[in-house]
């Protein structure tokens, strides 16, 4: 581990002793004081860990842990995007199945590799996602009758 | 013997049928994420309604054995441990699978799985008076000791620095504590809607061990597979079979470990597999090798999780009190044909009680046949680009975790520690020993307090804690434990060879 | 694409809000959810289960239930998420238990109070008992009342959390009787207070009558007393509370039974009132809970109002001096 990106672990390392600090700030003057007993003796250690962490990392001391490499982020950054948006808002805006459907497909548009330019890549990837989705469909509606949100269609 | 005499009451036509359908039935259920073991049983009750005691009860015994042990298909290939029971199958089963070894990695736990189950249900024959001793001794102030030996565990499990995880850990139990106080009912930290009603343990475990893994395949772009095609390699069941019983030590205490641990009410099932994981490895010769596909860890893990099923029944069919939710859920199924558990079940109802058992016995063969059987195919799983993959497991990660509770606030709370997580790993902490964080905390805190509410009202806070040779068993362990992982910290520096470690699985992803 | 899933949207919405804007439509379409706020397994988790059992059939909703399992914290997740995020569409139930959730909302800290749910039905009433260990040296209610006066807050007793049925009848047996005992609530529940009871870890615990009848049948526990205004007929043998001179009514029993949130449309209401009683009333759904051991006590929507209204009076009375 020679090139450690150390402003990397610094800013991870400041957020996590800021929860850390949080935590405890709240643990401390939240009242009934008797229901946090048990959080005020973690929030604690979490505290004194999390500072000692950060420390570490200002120090340049860190020695675990690869950070994110930019190409990796520009990599991550689409599928990333298309899940945020699936699980925070589509799951529910659109219906479970809807959404599950349009989700799969984009992902799998995005980060396979077969050319877009031939019809065939295009079947491939609706027969994939039409395949993944009657399974799901048969297991959890069909089997365990679980009831998902249902806006549009099913 | 008597369990014997009953055991041609298992083959007959509809019983041994109704042995496969829950078997095969376990299996599926079990490798479905979100989908626990206790779910699976309590969903297949209705269908026990219909049926004859026995017969339900052979349904329900088999589910209850493959369920557990169906988890460890999808801990193992996709990542996503199904329940807190697979959590330490990912660490090693998983490394294996990526390295197109997945084969193997499920025989392997297919067959310590069988040689655990089996153990456990010949104790749960032979020794359960002995048992069921054993299972009331666990008074709070010994849960609360137990807890915090798991605690000790958490800053060596699967992680490259002490100190991170440590922290890991703590974020864990402060996570647990999140939502309504079980005892009190007063109101924490709930900072959003979605956690109100707590973290709830299934879906955690899905986010923080899928999310980071969909995310890690999007960071490889839209390279093409090429360069990474992984031969998935055959592996014939026999080599598996020598494998398992040449790794002794692994299966020892993976055995002896779930045994013991699945006798302790309300805590067993989820950490007995971590537990027999951390053991081995602090006995193994081969410690370095834990985390990059390491026999041994998927062995003592997955015979620790279905060696407890057979004890875990102990509680319930002598002293007719449920030791974990699964058994609770099978005393419904028991109660609905007007069977009461107790020192007498087996006089009452030998027909019933020694078929079920011996259900179990044999269910655990078929669960391991059938596996088997699986496994080979289901290895090709890792052959699935990684594009089709992240998003196979992203909808399976949502549904999981929806299933749960039929809860969008689960969800929520999925992708989100899920995400953390990813970033989180980037910079050294790890899941494992967050997770045992969230699952240990609410057993410690509430044995805490229940057994200082009893000892303030009898004997005092010290003589309550610090006295009886169970709690200075347990204390002495934790010592042992402690400072056995502070004179590693200092003897050898452990991160260096765990970085090692790491730059090969990065090298491998 | 996009308006013509808009369009197809706003069509269902119509049609499903003019089927209940008529009233009755053809409710219930589509299966139905029963939320229990306890775990699977539970006491109420596997009443449900029988008592919904025949859902399905042609003369009850002809519509299958499936339960649902919100537990923790003694219930306030489940009741808080049906009083705030269930939707009022007649497709989401809720499985009640008095006196608990009165209880906790009078407490408060809880998003909900007696106003926030419709009740439809009543299927069952469990009420609490005092059991010690098989092997206890107490035998009455009155060994028990006395040792607790000769250590005052010494007496320790399990029950299965604070703000539920148990918590109450303990609250009313220091009352009643004018001692102080230490009530230590448990995390695990019914199962866990009886585990604690068993093992010798507390000297008494007040616990489900149902299970508490199981354990004496297995030979675990005794029975003392059983907070009712009479004998309960699985247990003719054991007097109540009232039998042995305290002053302690029937506030504690666990009534379990069917809600709707509030804003359920009147129609809907209606229907399930007429016809979920008589699914209870299923000779299957009978037999079932007779032999589990899990008393029935059928009260239809009105009665079941009324018992809700008395409740709420009484738990605020023995509430009000903590």
């Amino acid at each position: 581990m020679t090139d450690l990106p150390r402003n990397q672990h610094i800013i991870a390392s400041g957020l996590i002793a800021a929860v850390g600090i949080t935590v405890a700030y709240v643990s401390f003057t939240q009242e009934p004081a008797d229901a946090f007993i048990f959080p005020r003796l973690i929030a604690s250690v979490f505290a004194v860990l999390a500072i000692w962490t950060f420390g570490k990392a200002v120090l340049g001391r860190t020695k675990v842990g690869n950070g994110l490499s930019a190409g990796a982020m520009r990599n991550l950054a689409p599928g990333l995007i298309v899940m945020l948006i699936y699980v925070y808002w589509a799951a529910k805006g659109l219906g479970f199945y809807t959404a599950t459907t349009i989700a799969f497909f984009v992902l799998l548009s995005l980060y396979d590799p077969a050319p877009h330019t031939q019809l065939k890549t295009w079947l491939k990837r609706i027969v994939i996602t039409a395949a993944f989705m009657l399974v799901i469909y048969g297991l959890f509606a069909q089997l365990l009758n679980v009831f998902t949100p249902k806006e549009i269609l099913f | 013997m008597e369990f014997l005499f009953y055991m041609g009451d298992v083959f007959t036509p509809v019983n041994f049928g109704l042995l496969l359908l829950g078997t095969i039935g376990g299996l599926i259920l079990g490798a479905t994420p979100g989908l626990s073991p206790t779910m699976a049983v309590a969903l297949l009750i209705p269908f026990t309604f219909k049926l004859e005691p026995q017969q339900g009860l052979i349904l329900l015994g088999a589910a209850y054995t493959s369920t557990v042990a169906g988890g460890a298909v999808s801990a193992i290939l996709l990542k996503i441990p199904g329940a807190p029971a697979n959590i330490a199958t990912t660490l090693d089963g998983h490394a294996m699978a990526q390295k197109g070894e997945g084969a193997r990695a499920l025989q392997l736990s297919f067959i310590a799985s069988a040689v655990g189950g089996v153990f456990g249900v010949l104790l749960l024959i032979f020794l359960t008076p002995i048992l069921a001793q054993w299972a009331l001794a666990f008074g709070p102030s010994h849960l609360f000791w137990l807890a915090i030996l798991g605690v000790t565990v958490i800053g060596t499990l699967d992680s490259s620095s002490v100190v991170k995880g440590l922290l890991s850990g703590c974020i864990g139990l402060w996570l647990a504590t999140i939502g309504f106080d079980d005892i009190m009912g007063a109101q924490r930290f709930i900072f959003h809607p979605s956690v109100a009603g707590g973290i709830n343990v299934i879906p955690a475990l899905i986010g923080l061990f899928a999310i980071p893994q969909v995310i890690t395949m999007f960071t490889k772009g839209r390279s093409s597979d090429d360069a990474e095609i992984i031969s998935v390699k055959r592996h014939p069941i026999r080599k598996a079979m020598a494998e398992v019983f040449s790794r002794k030590r692994a299966l020892s205490i993976g055995t002896a470990v779930g045994s013991i641990i699945g006798l302790i009410p309300g805590v067993g099932g989820q950490i007995a597999g971590l537990v027999a994981y951390d053991q081995s490895q602090k006995f193994s010769p081969e410690k370095d090798k834990f985390g990059t596909g390491h026999s041994e860890g998927v062995i003592a893990a997955e015979s620790a999780n279905n060696a407890m099923v057979g004890p875990s029944l102990v509680p319930l069919l002598t002293l007719s009190i449920p030791g974990s939710p699964t058994a609770a859920v099978l005393l419904g199924g028991l109660l609905i044909h007007g069977i009461f558990p107790g020192p007498d079940l087996f006089m009452n109802y030998p027909q019933v009680a020694w078929t079920f058992i011996d259900s179990m016995l044999i269910g655990q063969i078929l669960m391991c046949v059938f596996g088997l059987y699986i496994a080979g195919l289901a290895a090709n799983v890792a052959r699935i680009p990684h594009g089709v993959m992240a998003a196979l497991v992203l909808g399976l990660a949502v549904f999981g975790s929806y299933s749960v509770q039929n809860s969008m606030g689960d969800v929520y709370v999925m992708a989100t520690l899920g995400l953390a997580m990813y970033f989180l790993e980037r910079f050294g902490f790890s899941a494992a020993p967050l997770v045992l964080g969230l699952i240990l905390g609410p057993i410690a805190e509430a044995n805490f307090i229940q057994g200082s509410m009893i000892a303030n009202a009898t004997v005092g806070m010290g003589s309550y804690f610090f006295t009886g040779w169970l709690n200075w068993l347990l204390i002495v362990i934790v010592i042992a434990s402690v400072s056995y992982s502070v004179w590693m910290e200092i003897a050898q520096r452990r991160y260096t060879t765990k970085d090692d470690a790491v730059a090969k699985e990065e090298a491998l992803s | 694409m996009k308006k013509w899933i808009a369009g197809a949207a706003l069509a269902l919405a119509a049609m499903t809000g003019t089927a209940f804007a008529d009233g009755h439509g053809d409710y219930p379409e589509r299966p139905i959810m029963l939320m229990v706020s306890y775990g699977a397994g539970g006491a109420t988790d596997f009443q449900a289960r029988i008592v919904t059992m025949t859902a399905g059939n042609e003369d009850a909703l002809g519509m299958p239930m499936a339960i649902v399992n919100k537990p923790g914290a003694g219930g306030r997740v489940g009741w808080n998420w049906f009083a705030t995020q269930a939707e009022a569409d007649g497709y989401t139930l809720g499985a009640y238990n008095i006196p608990h959730f009165i209880a906790q909302s009078i407490e408060g800290g809880v998003d909900y109070s007696a106003d926030s749910f419709e009740p439809i039905a009543n299927w069952g009433a469990d009420p609490a008992v005092f059991v010690v260990g098989a092997d206890s040296e107490f035998n009455s209610m009155d060994d028990v009342v006395d040792f607790a006066k000769a250590n005052p807050a010494g007496l320790t007793f399990s029950g299965a959390g604070l703000f539920v049925g148990h918590h109450i009848a303990a609250l009313q047996l220091e009352k009643a009787a004018g001692v102080k005992m230490a009530y230590i609530p448990n995390n695990a529940g019914g199962a866990g207070a009886m585990r604690a009871v068993i093992s010798g870890e507390v000297m008494g615990g007040v616990n489900n009558l149902s299970d508490a009848y199981r354990a004496q049948a297995a030979g675990n526990v005794k029975i003392l007393g059983v907070f009712d205004l009479e004998r309960n007929s699985f247990l003719p043998d054991v007097p109540t509370l009232m039998e042995q001179g305290y002053e302690i009514d029937n506030a504690s029993v666990n009534f379990r039974g069917v809600m709707v949130p509030k804003g359920t449309p009147q129609a809907v209401i209606d229907h399930l009132a007429a016809t979920v009683p008589t699914m209870f009333e299923n000779s299957r759904v009978q037999s079932r809970m007779e032999a589990g051991g899990s008393p029935m006590h059928i009260m239809t929507r009105d009665e079941v109002l009324a018992m809700w209204a008395v409740r709420q009076e009484t738990l605020e009375d023995l509430l009000a001096g903590l």
